[in-house]
């Protein structure tokens, strides 16, 4: 690979370097770009094969420079070439990375739940996904042909996307929703829709579907991470602590102080104390809220037995186990909004507000 | 300027590319007639007994400035300057007692005065006054509302301000003397002030440790349930700090809504006057070691 | 109490155990701390007993109902119990809640639980 041509370059004043000359300058360069990489000597073989060929139209004392030049050359393509391998990788096999239909269209391994999850798609949904997402229409022009208009179209693309996500991982993994409320739930996920995903109710059906809580992984994780909600699954004592620590910490990032910050722990202790105690299991659920003003609110969710009688569950010493029935008239009395839904069978959804102090 | 004529026809697309060039001219117009409009508008001012609080000296300063900035942001437009304005505005004029009405006043007679000259100097042409009237008026209309919602702010933020530090000087813990604390109220209690009052004695309670605490609301008119339920919580709270709560000066309202809200008043250590709540507090603080029983808790 | 560092320790002083809680306890854990000084105080005939809770930034239903039994046996076992440390605002939050310390005594700090019961002492007045 290193032949002998090299001496025939007539030697100029200074500088006029050997082609094998450059090579401990290569290797440098390329152990400095990706270190102990196993195509570093390819690297460098590479580079000076290309010099060699090109050795002729090399002005004199412009050897040096136009191998440095050509090897970064090399090593960029090598990146670009890896970078694409691994980003196409990830698409291939990952299905939470949902972004785009398109990427799934080319998964040759998933074809068959995708043409599952298309044939769900509504005849219109799908042409118009398939537009844009293969042949690469653009919004405005399948706006032009439908006489809606471009936001009109993305919005529609977004509903469809989402819904060819939850399709995909149905399909995928061979089982259809048990109940009627599993599709809404998994496509408010899907579209990362939290307005919708509160109307559903989302959080508790996956407390109590187990379908939907093992789908909605991949589904879920889109967007941006939010810092302004936290979950706290309850099923033992320890996690008592963790939900009213991690409802302290929320908080107080939010600007409670004192007394405020107290009064919201302790009313967290008490909500996720009656799950662990009365539904074993369930989950915590904290959240900042800006409108109407600054505050923070506390769902407790469980799948527990439910409350019979709520008046008197709110009644001061109330209470069917051997507490002393201060937890919820407790917790209404620390939180300053308070709500509680309960179906016997069903689950008990506590719900609880704080604001913050006006000030500053 | 002669691009008049087909004016009348199409209003509509016409309109934005014109009041883009229209506006620095009406700018320059504005600059041109600076203190002649100015004059104009102070005396509409004075008329309108708006800013009475001044003195002649300060309006004249006051409108040179207001009325500059006015024509600035007029010019540039930009929502940043008009904001600033508008806070400039607020800050400077809050401090003399000045009313939302009279800020919002002084704007909208600005506005039309200068609409006013303007319709003066283009009145030869109707067209082009539209134009220019078309241009003005949003940005004159901006202005004005900017001011206004800013002004409420600044207002509310100063408002807000004062009666943290009015809370502040009306709830001081007094350490009389060691292990005993004064907490005087004096005026209303409103849940928010009560909230703060409580802290403060806590907090003081532990930082003085205090062991007896006199909470004397001769000053108090009236409280409501809620900040009477917060009195009671405050006492116990204390208690559970290790803190005895002498409480003096109950009025019989307050006694009254007291019983209401279900307090059982015997349990309350109460004494009619502040000075027989220090006597009884020293007794309790001296007596302490040969008393039988316990005072706190029970 | 088991592996890691301690959540709670109990010391002797002449006939006083004093219990400090160092961090926040779960249930479970809390009960184990009950179990384990009322056995002490059989153990050691305590005729006092200091609970110092100023680590607790929640004392909850349960954390106050289990020192109130903590006490409630004491005394049974011819024990006085003082807890002290209780923090400003979980006292008021406490009081907040609804739970109060009943008739358990309760005062700033160490210092001051020990003066209150030097004075129970002192005074002579705990029958035998």
């Amino acid at each position: 690979m290193t032949p002998a041509p090299a001496r025939e370059e007539p030697e100029d004043a200074d500088g006029a370097a050997h082609v094998a000359d450059l090579m401990p300058m290569l290797r440098r360069i390329v152990a400095a770009r990706v270190g102990q990489h196993p195509a570093a000597e390819d690297i460098v073989q590479e580079t000076l094969l290309r010099v060699l060929t090109a050795e002729d139209r090399i002005e004199p004392g412009m050897l040096e420079p136009y191998a440095i030049t050509t090897v970064r050359n090399v090593i960029a393509t090598m990146w670009r070439k890896q970078d694409r391998d691994a980003r196409n990788q990830h698409r291939v096999h990952d299905p939470s990375e949902p972004e785009d239909a398109e990427e799934l269209v080319v998964a040759s391994e998933e074809q068959s739940a995708i043409s599952v999850a298309l044939s769900r798609l509504a005849d219109r949904e799908r042409q118009i996904l398939l537009a844009h997402e293969v042949s690469g229409r653009a919004t405005q022009s399948l706006a032009d042909e439908t006489g809606s208009t471009a936001g009109a179209v993305a919005a529609q693309l977004k509903r469809t996307r989402a819904r060819m996500r939850v399709e995909y991982v149905l399909a995928l993994e061979g089982v259809e929703p048990p109940t009627d409320r599993c599709r809404p739930v998994l496509l408010a996920l899907s579209s990362a829709d939290r307005r919708r995903q509160r109307e559903v109710d989302a959080p508790r059906h996956l407390l109590e579907c187990e379908v939907c809580a093992r789908l909605s992984e991949p589904l879920m994780g889109r967007g941006p991470v939010r810092t302004d909600e936290i979950h706290v699954p309850i099923g033992a004592d320890p996690d008592i602590v963790a939900a009213r620590q991690a409802a302290r910490e929320l908080a107080s990032r939010a600007g409670f102080t004192g007394t405020d910050l107290t009064m919201l722990a302790t009313a967290v202790s008490e909500v996720a104390r009656n799950i662990v105690r009365f539904a074993s299991s369930g989950e915590v659920s904290i959240e900042l809220l800006d409108r109407p003003r600054a505050g923070i609110r506390v769902v407790a969710r469980d799948t527990g037995p439910g409350i019979g009688d709520l008046d008197r569950a709110l009644e001061d010493g109330f209470s069917t186990y051997n507490g002393l029935g201060l937890g919820l008239p407790g917790s209404r009395r620390l939180m300053d909004e308070f709500d509680i839904t309960s179906e016997p069978g069903q689950g008990t959804t506590v719900s609880m507000t704080k604001w913050i102090d006006r000030k500053g | 300027m002669d691009a008049h004529h087909d004016e009348e026809l199409p209003p509509q697309d016409d309109q934005s590319p014109s009041g883009d060039m229209l506006l620095p001219q009406l700018v320059a117009h504005l600059r041109e007639h600076r203190a002649t409009l100015r004059d104009d508008w102070a005396q509409r001012i004075h008329d309108a007994h708006l800013l009475e609080a001044m003195t002649p000296q300060e309006m004249v300063a006051e409108t040179t400035s207001v009325y500059d900035n006015y024509v600035e942001v007029l010019e540039t437009g930009s929502v940043e300057a008009l904001q600033h304005y508008a806070r400039d505005l607020s800050e400077r004029i809050i401090p003399r007692g000045v009313e939302t009405h009279e800020v919002v006043g002084i704007v909208l007679l600005l506005r039309d005065v200068l609409a006013r000259s303007l319709f003066e100097k283009y009145q030869g042409d109707v067209g082009l006054l539209n134009r220019v009237l078309d241009a003005y008026e949003p940005a004159a209309n901006r202005i004005a509302n900017t001011v206004a919602v800013s002004f409420v702010d600044e207002r509310e933020r100063v408002i807000r301000q004062q009666q943290d530090a009015i809370r502040e000087l009306s709830t001081p813990v007094l350490p009389v003397r060691e292990r005993l604390l004064i907490l005087p109220i004096i005026g209303v209690l409103d849940s928010e002030r009560a909230k703060q009052l409580t802290e403060q004695l806590l907090g003081g309670i532990r930082t003085h440790r205090a062991k007896v605490v006199v909470i004397d609301i001769t000053g108090a008119p009236e409280v409501d349930e809620a900040v009477a339920n917060h009195l009671v919580q405050t006492v116990d709270a204390s208690r559970l700090m290790g803190a005895s709560v002498i409480i003096t000066g109950l009025s019989p309202t307050i006694a009254q809504t007291l019983v209401t809200i279900g307090v059982d008043l015997s349990k309350m250590n109460t004494i009619g006057d502040l000075q027989g709540g220090l006597e009884e507090a020293e007794r309790l603080l001296g007596y302490k070691v040969t008393r039988k029983g316990v005072t706190d808790g029970s | 109490m088991n592996s890691g560092p301690a959540l709670v320790s109990i010391l002797r002083q002449g006939d006083t155990l004093v219990a400090s809680v160092h961090t926040a306890l779960d249930d479970s854990e809390m009960v184990r701390f009950q179990n384990d000084l009322v056995r002490q105080i059989g153990e050691y005939r305590a005729r006092g007993v200091i609970i110092d809770v100023a680590a607790l930034d929640v004392i909850d239903s349960f954390a106050s109902r289990t020192l109130q039994t903590i006490a409630d046996i004491a005394r049974l076992r011819g024990a006085v119990t003082v807890i002290v440390g209780i923090q400003p605002e979980v006292a008021f939050a406490m009081v907040r809640l609804g739970m109060g310390m009943g008739e358990v005594a309760t005062a700033l700090d160490l210092e001051e639980g020990m003066a209150h019961l030097a004075g129970l002492r002192g005074s002579g007045a705990r029958r035998e």
